[in-house]
């Protein structure tokens, strides 16, 4: 067993060596698909984190009537933070409400000034943990003898959603539409590799080599490509990765998106998965036409 | 009509030798590892046995009703029967497209029999279980009309190849190569690659790398059909050679000159039957 191991892996070495051109077309082969599919995986974190981020942001308004007392409002705030529906609960005086007002709008802090009463109701500000819940926490609310009535952002959200579900299948979609050309031709590059070397692969059949000692050294040979491809796209991610930080940070001012934590271990772990497997896979499939039928 | 039970009792020893082999390597030491050849070297501890001793006729090759159709529809071989006996040397002559070609396929099992029997040392290679085809490949060894070696490799690498890729240890390699080698007459070529080398040299190197696996019979497709008269006369008689070794030769040919001066068995095929079977015969009928 040791003896065979040794034997496959010695001449899955030589083979990548030997046949350079071939090895070295498909490895960048390799490396092309797996830049791809880490630049895909990438960008649907980022837009799953935008998505996130924006959903996290839709919020429902209850507003309170003035006559509400401060225990029913108090009371509101915490069966509504019970709700699973519901990601976070503010309560907005009406004070505090004058404020955000009179900074939202310094023009117009006489009209304000001038009104006897503050005009602005306390409300509630209220967090979902997913926006298509909207409805369900607006029916709640607008039950509440407290509340006078409920901001409606039904359309808003409608139009989020429909958004978030064409990104999120065009994304995945994408991701997998490209995977598999690209396994098609990360295994297509192989088998070249694999055709190249038919004379010696009927040589081995023909002195009587078993299945395994023809298969493995090719399996180990694909297992080197993407090994091989796996590791220069790391560096490539690796090296890329400030600039990538630098960009988005840029782009999206607002969103809590890091480089680091999106190009990381993981994202590593599951390109050296990706190209050891389909080198793998491409020397397997490629290999079984020539074995014994 | 084909005395099967003897040979599968003769050869059990070995080939239960054979079935515990794993894939890893192999303790089975090839032909040159012995020191004198002799009328069994396929198989038992030859090297035990004085060269002298008498050894009943074993059938190495029998073939009962065969048919080959291909799936084109093409009727390759018809109800073929061919018995050859261990130590025999038999040509198999017939025009291009009479089934010489299929018959070779058959006995490698590189092709299955439509219809029929094809054993080798009485084992049906028609039932043979997948994983059981490389051991019966090391029993037979193989040369073409286009040599098939390996370019980029020594004639050294190019023999101990067909060792190295069926588990067996370095250091029974190399003694067993420089042994074939010797039989063959290559020793002062063996690090030369084939590119150097002539066409003789070459098919002679594939001959080595047939017969380091110690085969029961060997087989040559058609070995002179690249080669000039004279370099194909040295190919002839080496290959007579190895037969006085022990080794069964099935050699099929187009060579008339050769077959004819030779007089060995010669087996005719025609549109996939056999029209002549004779011993001591030459290549066209005589009568």
């Amino acid at each position: 067993m040791l003896h065979f191991m040794a034997f496959s892996l010695r001449r899955a070495w030589l083979g990548f060596w030997k046949n350079g051109l071939m090895s070295l077309a498909a490895t960048a082969t390799m490396v092309l698909v797996l830049v791809l599919m880490s630049g895909l995986i990438i960008l649907v974190i980022g837009l799953h984190a935008t998505l996130d981020y924006v959903q996290s942001e839709v919020q429902v308004v209850a507003y309170m009537k003035d006559s509400a007392s401060q225990q029913d409002v108090l009371a509101l705030e915490t069966s509504l933070q019970k709700m699973p529906q519901v990601s976070e609960v503010q309560f907005v005086s009406k004070a505090q409400a004058r404020q955000d007002f009179l900074a939202r709008h310094p023009g117009e802090a006489d009209i304000i000034n001038t009104l006897p009463d503050n005009p602005l109701p306390a409300s509630l500000q209220i967090n979902l943990s997913d926006p298509s819940n909207y409805v369900d926490v607006a029916r709640y609310l607008n039950a509440q003898p407290a509340v006078d009535h409920v901001m409606n952002i039904q359309q808003t959200v409608d139009q989020l959603n429909s958004v978030i579900g064409v990104l999120q299948a065009g994304g995945t979609a994408i991701l997998i539409v490209v995977g598999l050309i690209v396994l098609f031709i990360v295994v297509n590059t192989i088998r070249l590799a694999v055709v190249a070397r038919a004379d010696e692969i009927e040589i081995m059949r023909l002195v009587g080599a078993s299945d395994a000692f023809i298969r493995w050294p090719f399996i180990f040979e694909g297992a080197m490509v993407g090994l091989f491809g796996a590791a220069i796209t790391i560096a490539l991610l690796f090296l890329s990765q400030g600039p990538i930080t630098g960009f988005l940070a840029d782009y999206f001012k607002v969103l809590p998106i890091e480089a680091s934590t999106t190009v990381g271990p993981s994202i590593a772990l599951v390109v050296l998965g990706t190209g050891v497997g389909i080198g793998v896979l491409g020397s397997f499939l490629s290999v079984r036409s020539y074995l014994i039928r | 009509m084909i005395m099967v039970s003897p040979v599968t009792d003769e050869t059990k020893p070995s080939q239960s030798r054979h079935d515990g082999e794993p894939d890893g390597p192999a303790p089975r030491r090839p032909i040159a590892d012995r020191p004198t050849p002799t009328r069994h070297v396929a198989d038992r501890s030859a090297a035990d046995r004085p060269l002298d001793d008498p050894v009943p006729t074993r059938i190495v090759l029998a073939m009962q009703g065969v048919t080959k159709a291909y799936p084109n529809g093409r009727m390759a071989l018809r109800d073929v029967d061919l018995m050859v006996p261990e130590g025999d040397f038999v040509f198999l002559v017939g025009p291009s497209g009479a089934g010489k070609s299929t018959l070779i396929k058959l006995l490698i099992r590189d092709e299955l029999p439509t219809k029929g029997l094809v054993l080798l040392d009485g084992r049906d290679l028609g039932r043979l279980k997948r994983r059981d085809v490389p051991k019966v490949r090391r029993r037979i060894g193989v040369v073409f009309q286009d040599f098939k070696l390996l370019p980029n490799k020594t004639v050294r690498d190019n023999v101990g190849f067909a060792l190295e890729v069926t588990g067996t240890p370095r250091r029974v390699i190399v003694p067993a190569v420089d042994r074939v080698l010797r039989v063959v007459g290559l020793t002062g070529q063996a690090d030369q690659l084939p590119g150097q080398l002539s066409g003789g040299e070459q098919q002679r190197t594939a001959i080595a790398r047939a017969l380091v696996h110690n085969p029961r019979l060997f087989i040559a497709d058609e070995p002179t059909g690249n080669l000039d008269p004279v370099i194909s006369w040295e190919i002839i008689q080496l290959l007579l050679r190895i037969n006085e070794l022990g080794v069964t030769v099935l050699m099929a040919t187009h060579n008339a000159e050769v077959v004819t001066a030779v007089r060995k068995r010669v087996v005719a095929l025609e549109n996939g039957r056999i029209v002549r079977d004779e011993h001591g015969a030459a290549y066209h009928r005589e009568d």
